[in-house]
């Protein structure tokens, strides 16, 4: 830390001499460990040390940014070098600000000193067992495709000439196994994972039975007839879908008429039963903290509102464009990007039926469990996607058999406005710069393609 | 780009627990990121990535670990706790480090570093003119440049030393069409292993044009319609087909554990007869190429299929052990974060006998997938899927009307059988594959071919 400020006093002092107005310097450092284990032995063992400092300042009004994983002495001119020429070459007319900071900020803890404290051997035992246990639950798991353990810290300092100086420290734990069942020619995949930062709280019983039941369930299946269908996105597939989407909130999306949502705030964008909540406060939301990347204090809000649609996402220069406040969401992935917009935990909230009571209601239809190639299927500038899914055939209003080969296909939008149920069962997936969840929701129908 | 002795002391510390091959990975990577939108730039990143990665194998064990630093202590230290892993006493000792001398195969002819930002900018601008100037449709335009010099050194306790570098180009338009408040996108992405030349040379304009051209052709398109149909699948970025549906499943990462449809079937029958499949990392100055894999072999041209019969994987030295095979030049990584593993380079089924007009008026009723997008696969179950960014109907032998929104799903080992039309057009189309050690770039490529039934995701 000693190193760190005294590093931080001669980059002032060199852009101060420099003409550099306000500077901001954005620190990260942490630790990373992943193990993986194949056939009870240590497969893959990763470890991890690693820093990493950007550069964020105003030469001659506009902001130029530069970074260096060569976080020492000798890095300096390459750093304000770089920012000096960046920034004389910023043509854009919408101007970023650096922020001064406010008095008081809440209270967010994403650190929990006892992840620290568990011992190497209790890991390398949790995949151990992990592997162990999804092999003997059924004699058709066959294979282990993935069976890994990781957890990292990681420190995050924003320090600038205005008088901010904000720091944040977060650990976190995760689980994930992937698991292959054969019967016959037939062979299906199954899935699990879970993310905490109390090592207590992994039971690797209830993992392993998750993936292998998941692979199982898919034994048989087959493709269907192409056409309209009931739909019920599961809780994970519509939580996938929604982060795929997530873009389509920011403001700078909007205002750079790249987001299907231009023109539509205050408007009814989804069924009246859609409430969709921002909350950087949320307990054990991954995403957690009391301020955004440029230091602004973070808001709960509701993005839509029973259908309607609220507000934008929003950073300092989005803000400043629109005549309003930062609603805190400016983000940085890490110290190799420039300030952008992300929501933080953003979930769907949830109704109160049971995924059972669901599709009891829905009587006949198609529930699906997974979805695939979201990078690609799916077009965040005009809503439509056709992705490749799993899941089960609803009759009767119970599982007949599962589905597989099938495309689902349709327009976020018109997805979201066609929603007729949202269940109480709320799940988020893993965490990235964005922490996104939802219950599964009932929706009209969308087309599926199959046979 | 590391003292040789501190090297030979690191690989002696990593080896201290009874590991059997050790190696340092040092990488040293600067290079610019320009965002430009309506024509004006808004952000501009540059920067440098610094860091070193240490390898080291016990049987079929790997234990990896990085840092930032390059002091001799920080590093003999995560030498030390890397192998701690490992359970173990010394039983190698690590050969003196001699210098490999390796050709530069990829000639740059303009260190991009030493062109102004301006220049990149202008460039980027003339591409930008040229797609919003296409037609009063097209309602935005983005365009990115990007260009990297990334220097290795790597070394390993079999007493290689080896150092490369790597300086890769690329330019990405993307075009918005809006009609009737509904909006459709199109893109163009070339790039290579070459300097500022690669865009001195490039047709800027028509890059401009064609992501454009896309994006109104989309946006005034009807619905794909569904089901079972032939595809014909265009030439260049059609290939990610290959690449999406078998590539990945014949990479030794999951070729080694038995979990691809490929393991074990060296010498079968597993495409039609037209199909001949190859992955070469040495054609100069494409996108996928190196001098060198990440582990320091040469990399080589691999024959994967021919004729229809598998010849070979790519392989890594990890999964070369397990499998009981040499190492193909195939072991690619990110950067330094990660281990390196079996990666495809530049991947492409070989042009066959078929022209294009051929392929077309054969086709009684199918899709014409001009342009793909991306796609992912699950190795496991070789279930694929991947995204039409341009696709038309084809009807009687004529290509009809565009259609939008189709993706295509199936398993990789069923459409290799069922590619009954190879055309005489191979090209190329540039892409970056994620995988387990991270994201690489790759080429993707090959000529017009016709499969004779998959699966199409539609709305009608």
């Amino acid at each position: 830390m000693r190193d760190f400020n005294v590093l931080k006093a001669k980059i002032y002092n060199k852009a101060k001499e420099i003409g550099i107005k306000e500077l901001e310097i954005y620190y990260s450092q942490g630790r990373n460990l992943n193990i993986k284990v194949f056939e009870k032995e240590i497969d893959g063992y990763k470890l991890a040390e690693s820093e990493g400092l950007a550069l964020r300042g105003k030469y001659k009004d506009e902001m130029g940014y530069s970074y260096t994983e060569k976080v020492d002495e000798t890095s300096i001119d390459f750093l304000i070098n770089n920012l000096i020429e960046n920034a004389k070459n910023i043509e854009r007319e919408d101007k970023e600000e650096i922020f001064e900071g406010v008095k008081e900020y809440k209270e967010v803890n994403n650190f929990n000193s006892s992840l620290e404290k568990v011992e190497e051997i209790e890991k390398i035992n949790f995949i151990k067992n992990l592997e162990e246990e999804a092999l003997k639950i059924d004699e058709r798991i066959k294979s282990i495709q993935d069976c890994v353990y990781g957890d990292g810290f990681s420190e995050t300092i924003i320090s600038n000439t205005k008088g901010l100086d904000l720091q944040d420290k977060s650990n976190l734990a995760y689980t994930y196994i992937g698991v292959v069942a054969k019967e016959g020619e037939d062979i299906q995949s199954g899935f699990a994972y879970k993310v905490t930062n109390d090592f207590s709280e992994l039971d690797y019983k209830v993992i392993a039975k998750e993936a292998v039941e998941e692979a199982i369930s898919k034994l048989g299946a087959k493709s269907i007839k192409s056409g309209k269908y009931p739909i019920i996105m599961r809780n994970n597939a519509a939580a996938d879908i929604i982060e795929a989407f997530a873009s389509i909130f920011s403001a700078e999306r909007v205002q750079k008429n790249l987001s299907l949502l231009n023109g539509k705030l205050n408007k009814k964008v989804g069924s009246e039963k859609l409430t969709l909540v921002d909350d950087p406060y949320m307990k054990k939301g991954y995403a957690s903290s009391a301020f955004d990347s440029e230091g602004v204090p973070t808001v709960e809000k509701n993005i839509i509102e029973n259908g309607v649609l609220n507000t934008y996402l929003h950073n300092l220069k989005t803000a400043l464009k629109d005549g309003i406040e930062s609603t805190g969401n400016a983000s940085r992935s890490s110290y190799k990007s420039s300030i952008g917009i992300s929501p933080t935990n953003m979930y769907i909230k949830p109704g109160n039926k049971s995924l059972n009571e669901i599709m009891v209601e829905m009587e006949e239809g198609i529930m699906i469990t997974d979805v695939q190639g979201l990078h690609a299927g799916l077009n965040p500038i005009s809503g439509d996607f056709s992705l490749s899914a799993q899941g089960y055939k609803i009759e009767k209003g119970k599982i007949m058999f599962p589905v597989n080969q099938i495309t689902i296909s349709g327009n976020f939008l018109d997805m979201m406005k066609d929603i007729i149920e949202i269940g109480d069962d709320l799940k988020f997936g893993l965490p990235s710069s964005a922490y996104i969840g939802s219950p599964s929701i009932r929706i009209k129908s969308l087309d599926v393609a199959g046979e | 780009m590391i003292n040789k002795k501190i090297i030979e002391n690191v690989i002696e510390a990593a080896l201290s627990t009874g590991g059997d091959f050790a190696e340092i990975f040092i990488e040293d990577n600067k290079g610019i990121g320009i965002n430009m939108i309506s024509g004006k730039t808004e952000n501009i990143m540059s920067g440098r990535d610094y860091g070193i990665g240490i390898r080291i194998f016990k049987d079929f064990n790997s234990v990896y670990a990085y840092t930032n630093k390059s002091d001799e202590s920080t590093l003999i230290q995560t030498a030390k706790k890397a192998s701690k892993a490992l359970l173990g006493e010394n039983i190698i000792s690590s050969s003196l480090i001699n210098n490999m001398k390796i050709e530069q195969n990829h000639r740059i002819e303009i260190n991009p570093s030493e062109i102004s930002t301006k220049k990149k900018i202008k460039a980027m601008r003339k591409a930008y003119e040229s797609a919003k100037g296409f037609d009063d449709i097209i309602s935005q335009v983005t365009v990115n440049y990007q260009d990297y010099n990334q220097k290795i050194a790597i070394a390993n306790s079999e007493g290689i030393y080896v150092e490369d570098e790597r300086t890769r180009t690329r330019l990405a338009v993307g075009a918005v069409a809006t009609k009737d408040g509904e909006m459709q996108s199109g893109s163009s992405s070339p790039g290579a292993q070459q300097g500022f030349e690669f865009i001195e040379n490039l047709d800027l304009e028509w890059h401009g044009k064609e992501a454009a051209r896309i994006a109104k052709t989309m946006v005034e398109a009807d619905y794909s319609p569904s089901g079972k149909m032939p595809v014909i699948i265009h030439n260049g970025f059609g290939g990610v087909i290959f690449h999406e549906a078998c590539g990945h499943g014949l990479e030794a990462t999951s070729v080694a554990k038995k979990n691809s449809v490929f393991a074990d079937k060296l010498g079968e029958k597993v495409a039609s007869d037209v199909v001949t499949a190859v992955d070469d990392g040495t054609i100069p100055n494409e996108w996928g190429s190196s001098n060198i894999d990440d582990e320091g072999n040469p990399t080589q041209k691999n024959i994967l299929i021919e004729n229809g019969i598998l010849k070979g994987y790519m392989i890594d030295k990890l999964n070369g052990r397990r499998m009981n095979m040499k190492a193909t030049g195939s072991s690619r990584r990110q950067s330094y974060k990660y281990p390196p593993t079996s990666r495809m380079t530049n991947t492409f089924i070989a042009s066959g006998k078929s022209n294009f007009d051929e392929i077309i008026s054969s086709t009684e009723k199918g899709l014409f997938a001009k342009y793909m997008g991306g796609g992912s696969v699950n190795p496991a179950t070789g279930e694929f899927n991947f995204a039409v960014m341009e696709g038309y109907l084809v009807e009687n032998g004529k290509i009809i009307k565009p259609v939008r929104g189709a993706t295509l799903i199936g398993k990789g080992i069923n459409i290799l059988k069922k590619i009954d039309m190879v055309g005489d057009n191979l090209s190329f189309g540039q892409g970056m594959c994620g995988s387990s050690s991270g994201s690489v770039p790759v080429n993707v490529g090959q000529p017009t071919i016709r499969v004779s039934e998959i699966t199409v995701g539609g709305r009608e």
